[in-house]
């Protein structure tokens, strides 16, 4: 393959990737509603998103899941990887299993499960049936990650700091943990955009009190030209670009041994 | 670690409980039924916040309810045979008359009806209809003037349907010179085999907002809600709207409360406010449909009151048919219209 | 006695016993249950949900599904294989950044993506715009509300994770292999065919895996881009279960789906092996 093939081929599967989002976030500018002509620059549709108290709130919400959930998940992700590591107990295989089962199903199939789950014992739908399942299906990927960082240690320093005397606390939170930290913050991150672009499972398992970003759109959009959505996909363009910067000094700094 | 970690309870905490700080009521409602200015000016006068979600058919609104156990919504909008249903199976709470003095402007007419007797449960809200819209840019005004033309094989893949079983079912029976409030299998079956006959001429089935394909040219020809057209016309598009021959389904809206309803006071306040002349008005301007409430009927403009598209004239009411309770034989129809909708 | 330990084992097992295995079992025990308006399912057991997935009308509507979703997949493998390769050859550097920049669309949400499709998509979109204005057509062509309009919006959102796994395939591919087939003097396509796709094939099945299977339940493009007329398997589950009520018929579509996940499981497990043996420099292929 020529250099030249591979340049233009890789060229036009971004321009396939980018282009529909280009033309969103081009039309947020747009003073025309349709957006088939282009009638002058203007902030109005800035404007009516800042004033659209429906749409922040559940933006608001999207938000505040996907940090609690990536949070959660990686407390008890990162406990799981531990626990698959360096213990054994009755019923390894299972969990190991069961953990499978959630990061290769798809979404609807989840969702059902716990749509099922939630009416069977009664529970509500709301903020708390949606945090215990963006939770669970962040945590496969929470252990992987971890798990992989766990295999790749050096057990002699475990071992010495057991010879020394430290209980299985000490060592997993003095020695282990710290050394996790870039693991733990990549599934943070690989968590919270899972959270955060999640259509289908919240379609599932949300109440009418706590609506988040997804269904709103999906309300949005279904009626029409939203400009609000346009406004909404170039800001959330520019947060992922910040937020990405920001990773990517984080990866820089070496773990502290 | 710890102080994150206590930020994140609170969060936790703070979240769902922040909700329930000031007076709200939550509100469920049809998509493109009230403007945005309405509610504005509603939590300004009360200081009782609204939430509000939509939903776009009675099955979607009727399911989530009957997940909820009929809590979580404070003020829900069931067309007729859905309040029938619901008051039937215990899901919705009595009205409080003495809450709701705006009442008194309502049309008698269009109150004490068999679906809910004595209004007990329901207060109307708008009542409308579904018709033929055409874009005469690309179709000769005029020149579509019954149901049966949909059937047509040239219009293949180019058609909008509202998402809705009774819209639709009604268009098939009154071909059928059937009721559209049949309770007869065989004649529901019939319809059922006339609109298999319709299916590929389907593009797309809508009720979030019927116009939208319109406005954007991808259909030309369909069904559509009456005011739909007139929020087409708002914004630029010129579409015309057909009674047809065989008779338009006519159908009405109404307030209720459902039985697990938690802000039953700020309900009633939302209703009695909605039945206000002024605020009837706005929303009958914004929205395009027809209001049952004859002090905001006057405060209307000439243009708005003698529209044809949202105030037909008696003989078009006539010939077409109001939806009712059709009680346990909507289980048949929602069957057969399953079966429509998959079977492409 | 609650040490650390314990503490750590109870979590994990608790957690995925509530959450995973429970709702599982329940969602399985549901699909033998009898469907009930009122109560959603009620016993006794049947076979009602098993036998109303193979009716004509809903196994037809099963394997239009199985069909776009195919047609998806296998776009998502015919543009990613080379999209993969050609990054994953990259330095470092510049393969990371181009890996970020696939990614970065994922923070706007699969919705507005799906949106912004059906934006382009319309008579009056971006690619109707172009083709008229370019004068490839003289009328605009309708491909919204279009089986070409869900596989393209399928194809929007999966292709990265069938770029993903294929990477990661071809970066753990020894380009010994590569450099002692070229010098005996293969082609490119031997090249290809020998050596490439034999030892990528987990990275293809896993591409798969993860494209095929989701495809079949995002509903939300059928429902923003095929005009509700052109369902996917996920439409009828959330039709069932958000709708029309039938839980058992919902659950039992469901379990269809995860018996298909467990045969796709079952050849990408083969398929490993395979690469396993073959990687041996006694293997006579070579």
């Amino acid at each position: 393959m020529t250099k030249t093939f591979k340049t233009l081929f890789v060229g036009l599967v971004f321009l396939y990737l980018y282009a529909p989002i280009a033309v969103l976030v081009v039309n947020s500018f747009n003073k025309s509603k349709y957006g088939h002509r282009w009638s002058g620059f203007s902030w109005t549709w800035y404007e009516k998103l800042l004033n659209n108290d429906t749409l922040i709130t559940a933006f608001t919400n999207s938000l505040t899941i996907a940090v609690l959930s990536a949070t959660a998940a990686s407390v008890i992700g990162t406990l799981m990887a531990l626990a698959i590591y360096r213990y054994r107990f009755r019923f390894k295989q299972t969990a190991s299993g069961a953990l499978f089962v959630v990061m290769m199903s798809p979404d609807i199939v989840l969702a059902i499960t716990f749509l099922v789950l939630f009416i069977a014992l009664g529970i509500q739908l709301g903020f708390w049936t949606l945090l215990l399942a963006h939770t669970t299906f962040c945590l496969p990927f929470v252990v992987i990650t971890v798990y992989a960082q766990l295999k790749g240690f050096d057990a002699h320093l475990i071992e010495a700091a057991q010879d020394l005397g430290a209980s299985e606390r000490a060592v997993f939170w003095h020695i282990i943990l710290p050394l996790l930290v870039p693991s733990v913050a990549a599934s943070w991150l690989l968590s919270f955009t899972l959270s955060l672009d999640d259509v289908i499972i919240s379609s599932f398992v949300t109440g009418p009190q706590y609506e988040v970003l997804p269904i709103r759109v999906f309300s949005m959009v279904k009626v029409g030209v939203s400009p609000e959505v346009n406004v909404l996909a170039a800001l959330l363009l520019l947060i992922s670009m910040v937020c990405l910067a920001v990773f990517a000094w984080f990866m820089k700094r070496k773990p502290k041994l | 670690m710890k102080p994150l970690l206590h930020f994140a309870l609170a969060l936790a905490a703070a979240a769902p409980l922040a909700a329930f700080a000031a007076g709200k009521v939550v509100v469920y409602n049809w998509s493109e039924y009230v403007p945005e200015e309405v509610l504005e000016q509603f939590t300004e006068e009360t200081g009782i916040e609204v939430v509000y979600s939509t939903y776009e058919s009675n099955e979607v609104m009727y399911a989530k309810l009957q997940l909820q156990n009929n809590a979580g919504y404070d003020v829900v909008f069931p067309s007729t045979y859905y309040v029938s249903k619901m008051a039937r199976e215990g899901r919705l709470m009595a009205l409080d008359p003495e809450k709701l003095p705006n009442r008194q402007y309502l049309d008698p007419k269009l109150l004490g009806k068999d679906y809910d007797p004595g209004n007990r449960y329901s207060l109307p809200y708008f009542w409308g209809s579904t018709g033929i819209a055409l874009n005469p840019e690309e179709i000769e005004p005029g020149s579509i003037h019954s149901w049966k033309q949909l059937w047509d094989p040239s219009y293949e893949r180019s058609l909008l349907l509202t998402d809705d079983v009774r819209d639709v079912f009604h268009v098939a029976l009154s071909i059928n010179g059937h009721s559209a409030n049949s309770t007869d299998p065989g004649e529901i079956e019939q319809a059922y085999e006339l609109l298999k006959e319709l299916m590929p001429n389907v593009l797309v089935f809508n009720s979030d907002a019927p116009r939208e394909p319109y406005l954007a040219g991808d259909v030309d020809l369909g069904m559509i809600w009456n005011g739909e057209v007139i929020q087409a016309r708002d914004e630029g598009v010129d579409l015309e709207y057909v009674y047809p021959d065989e008779g338009a389904v006519f159908w009405v809206d109404s307030f209720v409360v459902p039985a697990g309803a938690e802000n039953v006071d700020e309900a009633h306040a939302f209703i009695d406010f909605m039945l206000r002349p002024d605020i009837a008005k706005a929303c009958v301007e914004y929205v395009g449909y027809a209001t049952p409430n004859l002090a905001a009927i006057e405060l209307l403009d000439e243009e708005t009151r003698n529209d044809p598209v949202i105030f037909p004239s008696a003989e078009i009411v006539a010939n077409g048919e109001f939806q009712t309770d059709v009680g346990d034989a909507i289980e048949l129809y929602n069957r057969y219209w399953e079966m429509l909708k998959v079977g492409r | 006695m609650l040490s650390f330990r314990r503490l750590v084992i109870s979590l994990t097992l608790g957690w995925l016993a509530v959450m995973v295995v429970a709702p599982h079992l329940l969602v399985l025990a549901t699909s033998f249950m009898t469907a009930d308006i009122q109560h959603l399912a009620v016993w006794p057991l049947s076979l009602d949900g098993y036998a109303k997935v193979f009716q004509p009308i809903y196994f037809d509507v099963f394997l239009h599904s199985l069909w776009l979703s195919a047609v998806a997949t296998a776009l998502c493998l015919l543009i990613g294989y080379p999209f993969a390769f050609i990054l994953a050859r990259q330095k470092p550097v510049w393969r990371n950044v181009l890996l970020v920049l696939m990614m970065l669309p994922f923070w706007t949400n699969s919705l507005i993506r799906t949106y912004a499709i059906k934006i382009i998509l319309g008579k009056k979109g971006l690619v109707n715009t172009l083709l008229v204005g370019t004068g490839i057509v003289d009328e605009p062509l309708s491909l919204l509300y279009t089986e070409f309009a869900v596989i393209f919006g399928l194809v929007y959102i999966l292709l990265p994770f069938m770029v993903l796994p294929l990477m990661a395939s071809f970066e753990q591919l020894s380009k010994e292999y590569v450099e002692a087939a070229r010098d005996l003097q293969a082609n490119a396509w031997q090249r290809f065919w020998h050596i490439y796709l034999p030892l990528t094939s987990p990275g293809i099945v896993a591409g798969c895996l993860i494209v095929f299977l989701p495809a079949m339940g995002m509903f939300y493009v059928a429902d923003l881009l095929g005009g509700s007329t052109n369902l996917l398997l996920g439409n009828v589950i959330k039709n069932q279960f958000l709708v029309v009520r039938d839980w058992p018929f919902g659950s039992a579509f469901s379990v269809t789906l995860i018996v298909m996940m467990a045969l796709m499981l079952a050849v990408y497990y083969q398929a490993n092996r395979l690469v396993q043996r073959k990687g041996g420099l006694d293997d006579q292929n070579l």
